[in-house]
């Protein structure tokens, strides 16, 4: 995880910060008109950049994501207590794809992820990506309006991860497709930005053992918390966020399970490396270290 | 959006000459007490306060380029808000689509309020601070500086790249690509087309910027000068009181049940 603080000395990575920042805030806003759960969260195409520039920028993603949806929370209307959730949820869901791409055994596709070789083995690893990344996303908010006692943690859990995987496994595909070589050929990913000493040196079996961990975590969270929504708070399966469950959080159980659970993912987080700078291929590189953007 | 697309307006009003950090501490209370109350005329204080106010520092022309963002809001909450709250009180709306008691029509332009109350608030905010007052600002505030200039460049791109939509939007119609006719469907869809460009250009602008950054000594990991910081004064020690008088006075008010309904 050290990347997450050695990036912000590369004066390009802190300038992808503020372009995914900026871009992910852009389109967020137009589009929160179209409510869901009006202060909460609104229809969003722009949940596709966090898990597609996690991708190609990696920690730069993380950061710009959870700057860009504070952003798009003050200049949308939907600053309030539950923006600091918003920051470290969507903080995960731009972190988790480069940690997991490459490191998901027989689910990954062993290629970079630009949709031109072994398509349909990328689409699932993919698809997988987005899923716990969507997933994650949703428990840290969800856990994060539970605790403050706005929603239970089903509410925002279901309707969150939904929003999320919507967006992103539907438009990524395609994004990457026309983005990820162009990107590539300036010498912007990630992988060619940052030094090799400020990337996670982490052994092949552990990078595994990890992005196997993240992921069942953040989906065993959701589930679970939803479980305990249901089963043990008598929230109705797929209640809508109406009038009789608002301000119905701040159930125990839940809040100990999300401090468990967040605890976890962050050591795990901490201890995790990444896959994608092995499968940069060494040409774009040597582009990269020459300059040779255009 | 074929003038500047910076939303800082360069002028010399008493809020131009606070501090970002006091303007932050003005902020923090505008927003707390429109969060804190339900009330529709409570929540238009910090609301109509901050539209005056956004005026009076000509920012105008951004609430123009806004306005539909707002008016968006305000309209699709208002309509959404009502199924989010019990009834309660006389029925004040009978149609045949729709039923609202007092309560639900009291709640829901409450939250409709606050919602333009944060957006015209923020817009104050950036009207009247510049980028690299915003980076000083949270500089002092402790946040580490290469955060600080992500987070004020973020927010001087952010139009730029409203700018760069409109100007590709121009590009693609003169080859005969109509955006925005339609459905809602077909409207979205019209978009797709400006997707790549717009995300292009502005991921292309990571390298010069760069170079432009190092080439002028741009490193995160000194210790930072700026140019023209200004002294915390009497002004900014005054407003930032009552920015606290705000946070203060509004939670011990809602406590108490004012402003609620």
């Amino acid at each position: 995880m050290r990347e997450i603080l050695t990036m912000w000395r590369d004066t390009r990575m802190i300038m992808l910060v503020a372009v995914t920042a900026a871009v992910y805030a852009a389109v967020l806003i137009p589009f929160k008109g179209l409510t869901i759960i009006p202060g909460i969260t609104s229809v969003r195409p722009a949940n596709v950049f966090p898990v597609v520039f996690g991708l190609m920028f990696g920690p730069a993603a993380a950061w710009g994501a959870a700057l860009g949806n504070l952003i798009g929370d003050i200049f949308g209307g939907t600053l309030g207590p539950g923006s600091a959730f918003g920051f470290v949820g969507n903080f995960f869901f731009g972190f988790v794809g480069y940690k997991l791409w490459g490191n998901l055994g027989g689910l990954s596709s062993g290629v970079r992820p630009d949709f031109r070789e072994k398509a349909g083995r990328q689409l699932v690893e993919y698809a997988v990506v987005a899923l716990v990344a969507s997933a994650v996303t949703a428990a840290i908010i969800a856990w994060g309006l539970e605790v403050l006692g706005l929603f239970p943690f089903s509410v925002l859990g279901t309707v969150v991860t939904v929003n999320n995987l919507l967006a992103a496994a539907v438009l990524g595909p395609p994004l990457l497709y026309l983005v990820y070589p162009r990107v590539e050929s300036m010498g912007l990913l990630y992988t060619d930005v940052m030094r090799d000493e400020d990337l996670p040196t982490v052994g092949h079996g552990r990078q595994q053992a990890i992005a196997y961990g993240i992921t069942a975590v953040s989906v065993v969270w959701v589930v679970a918390g939803i479980a305990v929504s249901v089963g043990v708070q008598g929230v109705e399966f797929g209640a809508a966020p109406g009038g009789d469950v608002f301000r119905q959080g701040g159930s125990t159980v839940q809040i100990v399970l999300g401090a468990v659970a967040f605890t976890v993912l962050f050591v795990m987080s901490a201890l995790s490396g990444e896959r994608l700078s092995e499968m940069t291929a060494p040409a774009t590189r040597t582009r990269a270290v020459e300059g040779g953007s255009d | 959006m074929s003038s500047s697309p910076s939303l800082y307006v360069d002028r010399a009003t008493p809020l131009h000459r606070l501090t970002a950090r006091s303007k932050l501490a003005l902020l923090v209370g505008v927003f707390t007490v429109a969060y804190v109350f339900d009330h529709p005329l409570w929540v238009a204080v910090p609301l109509v306060g901050s539209f005056v106010a956004l005026v009076l520092a000509g920012g105008w022309r951004n609430f123009r380029r806004l306005a539909y963002i707002v008016g968006a809001l305000f309209v699709v909450g208002f309509v959404v808000w009502p199924s989010f709250t019990p009834a309660g009180g006389p029925v004040v709306v009978d149609l045949p689509v729709v039923r609202l008691t007092r309560r639900e029509l009291l709640f829901a332009l409450g939250r409709s309020e606050r919602i333009a109350a944060f957006v015209v608030g923020g817009l104050v905010f950036v009207t009247t601070t510049s980028n690299e007052e915003i980076v000083a600002g949270l500089r002092s505030l402790g946040l580490p500086y290469a955060f600080c200039f992500a987070l004020g460049t973020a927010l001087r791109l952010f139009p730029t790249l409203l700018g760069a939509t409109s100007t590709v939007r121009q590009a693609q119609a003169a080859r005969g690509h109509e955006v925005g006719r339609g459905g809602p469907i077909e409207r979205l869809r019209s978009y797709v087309p400006l997707l790549v460009p717009v995300l292009m250009s502005a991921v292309r602008d990571v390298q010069t910027q760069s170079m432009a950054l190092e080439a002028r000594g741009f490193d995160t990991r000194g210790e930072r000068s700026f140019y023209d910081r200004r002294t915390f004064g009497g002004a900014d020690w005054a407003v930032t009181l009552f920015g606290l008088a705000l946070v203060v006075g509004g939670v011990g008010l809602s406590v108490l049940g004012y402003g609620n309904v």
